[in-house]
């Protein structure tokens, strides 16, 4: 029997670091399951769903981490990870929403806000600011799963409004899925 | 769940179409249409490691190019032309979807059931859906195809 475990680890990006933690949690008899990493201005963020032997606490996945982490600088945390916490958005309708504009603070809580009062749950979200410091661009990509009880026309008609506060250009597509 | 290994491996030419190839043929046929969730499957799906495949996009909201009922034995892209990203899935990984760039336009030729030869033109969502299914005869699976890590999503339309 397993239990899972949520791993975060941000820090330092260099090759190296995810076979590093890994190794540590191979000596645990831990198997990943989904995980996800990226850099975010150029550094290392990564969050792993992680299956370990039941009896397996996290300080003791903690510790098994702590010193190569500590190595490749990079701070790791451990948490349980709750079953019940898994929410099933499989009945919603799935849409790509793309948000650009001059970077100020305000602009990813105005869209989630706006995305939340339409009971739309946010499933993927990447946003980067690029460009010269004093002409930053905010680029923001968002998988949103939209119930069935929220028309493409009031979701549109929201996030345009949303968009026109934040002074920000908003575009959204319905993610078309083709089974071949 | 293992997509078999079967899909992995290149399939094997056809050649001379025979009473064996035709039975494929119809066996193709029959398990696309018993499947009402694609439009078209190829052999090493079934377990054939042979390059032939069955299709048909009649009624389709994205068909622009449209051949009806088909099976090809050993096709070959002779002209491909454009690139558009789609999001795919697949009857032989039923619990991901990804997003795949194919060519909007190809022309692909082989031979037919009854060993002529058959030379296809098509475009848009044909084309898309021939490139998915010509991939498996080479051991390919969408999964080979996304166009970045994050273009990997979970899919439980079956639960």
């Amino acid at each position: 029997m397993t239990t899972e475990v949520f791993i975060t680890a941000v820090g330092r990006d260099r090759p190296g670091v995810i076979a590093g933690l890994t190794g540590a949690l191979a000596g645990l008899d831990a198997n990943l399951e989904d995980t996800s990493m990226t850099t975010l201005g150029g550094r290392f963020a990564m969050v792993l769903v992680v299956a370990v032997p039941e009896g397996t606490s996290t300080d003791v996945v903690a510790a098994a981490l702590a010193e190569p982490a500590a190595a490749l600088h990079v701070d790791v945390s451990v948490h349980p990870a709750d079953p019940s916490d898994a929410a099933d958005d499989e009945r919603g309708e799935r849409w790509t929403v793309s948000i650009h504009g001059a970077d100020h603070p305000g602009i990813v809580h105005g869209v989630t806000q706006g995305l939340s009062e339409l009971g739309a749950n946010v499933v993927d979200m990447r946003t980067r600011v690029v460009g010269p410091p004093d002409r930053q661009v905010y680029a923001m990509t968002l998988e949103v799963s939209v119930p069935a009880t929220t028309s493409a026309e009031t979701l549109t008609a929201r996030l345009d409004e949303v968009a026109a506060a934040l002074g920000v250009e908003c575009s959204l597509h319905p993610v078309d899925t083709d089974i071949l | 769940m293992l997509p078999d290994p079967v899909l992995a491996r290149p399939a094997a030419p056809v050649g001379p179409i025979d009473d064996e190839a035709r039975a494929l043929a119809q066996d193709l046929i029959d398990t696309m249409r018993a499947s009402s969730h694609s439009v078209g499957i190829a052999a090493p799906q079934i377990g054939v490691p042979l390059r032939a495949f069955a299709l048909d996009i009649t009624g389709h909201r994205k068909a622009s190019s449209c051949h009806g009922e088909l099976v090809l034995f050993d096709p070959e892209i002779v002209r491909a032309e454009g690139r558009d990203v789609g999001r795919e899935g697949c009857m032989s990984v039923p619990d991901l979807t990804g997003d795949v760039a194919r060519a909007t336009l190809l022309v692909v030729r082989g031979t037919d059931p009854d060993g002529g030869e058959l030379v296809l033109e098509c475009d848009a969502f044909e084309a898309r859906a021939v490139q998915h299914e010509l991939d498996h005869l080479d051991g390919h699976l969408f999964l080979d195809r996304v166009v970045a890590a994050d273009r990997v999503f979970p899919r439980r339309a079956y639960r």
